[in-house]
């Protein structure tokens, strides 16, 4: 097997007296498609920002493509590879759609070509309609699409999706998933937070599960569903003990 | 579309019409006194809107590099006899090494933060000029040594006319500057520090590096335009060149009153507040001295509150008004 795209290896993060990320431990490959999912504030959007750079870790070690990327500005983690989508939206709100993207593919590109950069990624996520409009205008939908755009445009390697599904119909579900697989197949590697389970079972070929912090379980979506820990974490200690008298029927 | 068609030419004829004005009028008048100054401050909204404008960093102390500039120039032609434009451009390299010292502990400050630590640091510069008097002269001022027979090389000149066209092309260098940054990468680079610095960290915009890139052009120009108003103004002190009042709100002030980030802003801030000072001054000047402050705050009080986008937005919204458009869409234009 290849070395792994991102190593990270026991990383914490504190905030005064709480432990956010709690000595966490796993591996992506490139290629692949992780979700990492758990309950509200088990602490997966700060492992997006130890990750990204946007705060460093108090302790533990991450490596993309083989060298130290923990504690790095997160401009410089972006130069690397590897960016994020924000789960609550951090557009450039009075910039055009296409000025939001532009400024993602000023990372590799002068910018005459980040611009045609744009167009195709408008073109590719389905936003060239509204390429001229304030991202300040549109819908949630909307918004969390041209982050996708943006993030895409500064051409990383490993791109952290932050709950970009939220408010989504299925319809638009399906799309996204489409699109994330495509992606993959002409070579960016994904790590997804998504509250949606069937959509998380349906995309992700792998799932890391987080409670308080810690990295609870690391498996296939199969696996996972019949995780007494992880069924546990989510459905309280009382439903998982009567579910283990009974036979197992997947999610 | 035809917006952006017609916006060149719409300055090309601004230019035009600014180069005959003096034509018409005494070259050695007040009125021309009065234009060559509403030109400086012009310039000067417009080098603080590279930074307070497109990044939204919001300085108070670019009296700072203006005083540079101002001193340096003076100083050495003083003592060396140097041209002014040789020491305007040494002036420049000093303003944007006090610009990157300034930066290191400004940088990651925001908000009324980074106001507030400008403002002091403007202010320290003040204190340090009209305390250093073996090499500033002092409270006292310092006279720019007159030479009978100017020249530009030596930047003097008979009447004021030589200066007025100075400050145009100016003017006209310091606009064409702010277009390129505005429309270029930087330019968006500084767009998205101000939205939303940390999403523009993470998409790989180096946002320090930007701003402070943004902060050395500010002040080099800032720096050169203070050599150009002592070789008008022929004396001055630190109380003028360094002032809170006279240069470093003026110059925020411009810009935001006439639209900040917008290339017309502050060309049009200085059109308003420079002759509206002067007006305030000579009508309540010699009854009054309090008064005309208290108008001319006034004024600015009424106009904020009228608009807080500025005047230029309150211009295109009586446009639209009149020619029944919606206005909201302009807000990005110019």
């Amino acid at each position: 097997m290849t070395a792994p795209l991102l190593e990270v290896r026991g990383v914490t993060r504190r905030f005064g007296g709480l432990i956010a990320v709690n000595d966490v431990t796993f591996d992506v490959h490139a290629g692949e498609i992780v979700g990492l999912i758990g309950p509200n504030g088990a602490g997966k959007t700060t492992l997006f920002n130890l990750l990204t750079g946007v705060y460093p870790p108090s302790s533990g070690d991450i490596r993309l493509e083989g060298e130290a990327s923990g504690g790095l500005k997160p401009h410089k983690i972006a130069r690397r590879g590897m960016t994020k989508t924000f789960q609550n939206v951090a557009l450039f709100m009075e910039s055009s759609v296409l000025d939001n993207v532009v400024t993602g593919g000023l990372l590799n590109n002068a910018l005459p070509e980040a611009r045609d950069k744009a167009r195709q990624i408008l073109d590719r996520v389905g936003l060239s309609a509204i390429a001229d409009v304030r991202a300040g205008d549109l819908s949630f939908p909307e918004r969390a699409r041209v982050e996708v755009a943006r993030a895409l445009c500064t051409e990383p390697k490993l791109l952290l999706l932050d709950e970009v599904m939220a408010a989504l119909t299925p319809a638009e579900m399906e799309e996204v998933i489409d699109l994330v697989r495509s992606l993959r197949d002409d070579g960016t590697t994904f790590i997804v937070v998504e509250h949606h389970m069937k959509a998380v079972m349906k995309l992700c070929e792998r799932l890391l599960v987080l409670n308080f912090g810690e990295l609870i379980a690391d498996g296939t979506p199969t696996e996972i569903s019949r995780n007494d820990r992880v069924i546990e974490a989510y459905l309280g200690a009382n439903f998982a003990k009567k579910q283990a008298s009974q036979p197992v029927e997947t999610a | 579309m035809t917006r952006q068609r017609l916006l060149p030419v719409l300055l090309f004829a601004g230019v035009i019409i600014l180069a005959l004005i003096p034509l018409g009028l005494d070259p050695r008048g007040y009125e021309m006194r009065i234009l060559c100054i509403t030109l400086l401050f012009a310039s000067l909204g417009q080098a603080w809107n590279i930074v307070g404008g497109l990044a939204n960093q919001i300085s108070l102390g670019h009296a700072a590099y203006f005083g540079i500039g101002a001193y340096t120039s003076t100083i050495l032609l003083k003592l060396f006899s140097l041209s002014p434009w040789l020491g305007g451009v040494i002036g420049m390299i000093l303003a944007v090494a006090f610009a990157l010292l300034l930066s290191l502990p400004t940088a990651r400050l925001k908000g009324h933060y980074y106001a507030l630590a400008t403002l002091a640091a403007g202010e320290a510069i003040r204190v340090i000029a009209n305390s250093w008097a073996d090499v500033t002269g002092g409270p006292v001022g310092i006279s720019v040594p007159y030479l009978p027979d100017g020249s530009l090389w030596m930047m003097q000149f008979s009447t004021v006319l030589p200066n007025y066209y100075l400050f145009l092309a100016a003017l006209v260098v310091i606009c064409l500057v702010f277009w390129k940054i505005k429309s270029g990468a930087l330019g968006y680079r500084l767009r998205a520090i101000k939205e939303n610095e940390q999403a523009a960290e993470v998409i790989g915009v180096d946002t320090y590096r930007s701003k402070l890139i943004a902060a050395c052009v500010s002040a080099a120009i800032t720096a050169f335009l203070g050599t150009l108003y002592a070789q008008f103004q022929f004396f001055f002190d630190p109380d003028t060149v360094f002032g809170v009042a006279t240069i470093s709100v003026k110059m925020a002030l411009i810009a935001i009153l006439g639209g900040v980030g917008r290339l017309s802003g502050p060309l049009v801030g200085a059109a308003f507040i420079i002759p509206m000072e002067e007006m305030a001054n000579s009508y309540f000047g010699s009854s009054a001295a309090g008064l005309s402050q208290f108008a001319y705050g006034a004024i600015l009080v009424l106009v904020i509150l009228l608009n807080p986008h500025g005047l230029t937005a309150l211009f295109a919204q009586l446009r639209d008004r009149f020619t029944g458009k919606g206005g909201s869409h302009d807000r990005s234009v110019a």
